[in-house]
């Protein structure tokens, strides 16, 4: 038989591959996989550019000086828009508190878009009312105590209390320190190099993080024990994925800015640990 | 330090070495970069209180784009060197700005293995989407909504984003295009 016959290799292949078919149509391209050896091929090459693309690229870390050099930037930007804020919107609350947590009505007297218009180009502008269309702000604080405590444990020396690529190290070290005993395991072999552990506090308990290490991305997995509240479902926020699962007598959750796709390959992979 | 800054750090700057990972691929040389990476901090900061609940990372990655796009656009009028070959356009896929400067490109890319400089060559349309979904693992919507375009065109590019590099590394390792197999 001659090659090149099988449609789906170049239509609904590359969308299985990044996954973005929903479940029914990916479970229908799963029977057609396993009869032709066209799309098998091709999903192998599909995971080979892949790989090679992860292994091969180089980035250069952002230079320390130009970090420096854009902090201060934005101290003299803040500066003056403080001085301006304060003459148009009647003062920016500089009084308060500072919530990481966003709030919906902040700020109710002045439109949304207002600042959007001051500096952010017209397409910029198009993607962020795109985005603020698509994603619906949420209202459990547990997804901001998450993310929050993700994007915590990306800035300089908060990432890891426990350094280690052994999940015999890992696991016990966590018995002193949180209230839960997680599923520990290295899968540096299907991509995910385990690279250590983390107390964090919230659900009122101590909580533990255990973290994984995909390609340039850290993913932080939370477990807590349950408090017979309702899971949420998964969910993005702030540009980081969230996917929740249930296991044993603990709630888990997957933190990360990778696509959805591989955080779920690694649920799946802690679900059959 | 003011509330509008103390969120903006906290929201928005742990997306900065991924911002600056996606700069270094769209633009020619590292000072352009560092430009490129400022330049889009600063308008995303003046344009931070429009942001609401949304996805802060993509609209990051959408600025960047764009004062990369604005710098191209300046320096163009700035030279104003009329195109030799416009007829070339008609071609139906142009391959707007896809030709790297030769001697800042191999400089930069000397150290890098042949992936690296295939991908160098890519026209930009191309590149970018390959960035966005194999190495930042954005999704088709938000790769749709940092580039400005239908779901559909993502789509489309990346294919032939990923068609056009395997062509080009077979080519590199077989010494002459494949013939069809």
């Amino acid at each position: 038989m001659s090659p090149r016959l099988c449609a789906e290799t170049s239509t609904r292949l590359p969308v299985y591959f990044d996954g973005e078919l929903d479940a029914l149509a990916a479970a229908e391209l799963e029977r057609h996989l396993a009869g032709c050896a066209e799309c098998r091929a091709g999903l192998e090459e599909l995971r080979e550019l892949r790989a090679a693309l992860r292994r091969e690229l180089k980035f250069r870390p952002t230079p320390p000086e130009l970090k420096t050099r854009i902090s201060a930037a934005l101290d003299r930007e803040s500066a003056d828009a403080h001085g301006a804020d304060a003459q148009t919107a009647g003062g920016p609350g500089a009084g308060r508190v500072l919530p990481i947590t966003p709030r919906p009505t902040a700020r109710g007297a002045r439109p949304f878009w207002a600042g959007a218009f001051a500096g952010v180009g017209a397409a910029a502008l198009a993607a962020s009312l795109a985005l603020f269309l698509l994603v619906p702000a949420g209202v459990d604080p547990l997804l901001d105590d998450l993310v929050n405590a993700h994007v915590r444990s990306l800035m300089p020396a908060h990432l890891i209390d426990v350094e280690s690529t052994d999940r015999h190290t890992v696991k016990p070290w966590f018995a002193g320190h949180v209230d839960v005993s997680p599923v520990v395991a290295d899968f540096t072999d299907q991509g995910y190099k385990l690279i250590g552990g983390r107390a964090d506090y919230f659900a009122h308990q101590r909580a533990a993080a255990v973290i994984y290490q995909h390609g340039a991305h850290i993913i932080n997995v939370f477990s807590w024990s349950q408090e017979g509240k309702r899971l949420p479902s998964d969910t993005t926020r702030n540009g980081y994925h969230l996917a929740f699962w249930r296991l044993g007598n603990l709630d888990y959750c997957a933190v990360s800015d990778t696509g959805w796709d591989e955080l779920l390959a690694l649920e799946k992979l802690l679900k059959t640990e | 330090m003011d509330e509008k800054r103390a969120r903006f750090d906290a929201e928005v700057l742990p997306h900065l070495d991924a911002a600056y990972r996606f700069a270094q691929w769209l633009v020619r040389s590292p000072a352009d970069a560092d430009d490129v990476l400022q330049e889009a901090i600063l308008r995303a900061f003046r344009g931070f209180d429009g942001l609401r609940g949304s996805d802060v990372k993509s609209w990051l990655f959408a600025i960047v784009r764009n004062c990369h796009l604005s710098a191209v656009a300046q320096r163009e009028r700035r030279q104003s060197v009329p195109l030799p070959n416009e007829h070339d356009e008609r071609d139906g896929h142009a391959m707007i700005s896809s030709a790297p400067e030769p001697e800042t490109e191999t400089m930069r890319r000397d150290d890098e293995r042949t992936l690296g400089r295939l991908m160098a060559a890519l026209p930009e349309e191309q590149r970018e989407v390959l960035i966005l979904r194999e190495i930042e693992e954005l999704g088709y919507r938000e790769i749709a909504a940092v580039t400005n375009v239908p779901i559909g065109t993502v789509m489309s590019r990346l294919a032939r984003a990923r068609a056009q590099l395997k062509h080009r590394w077979q080519k590199e390792f077989d010494g002459e295009p494949q013939a069809v197999r």
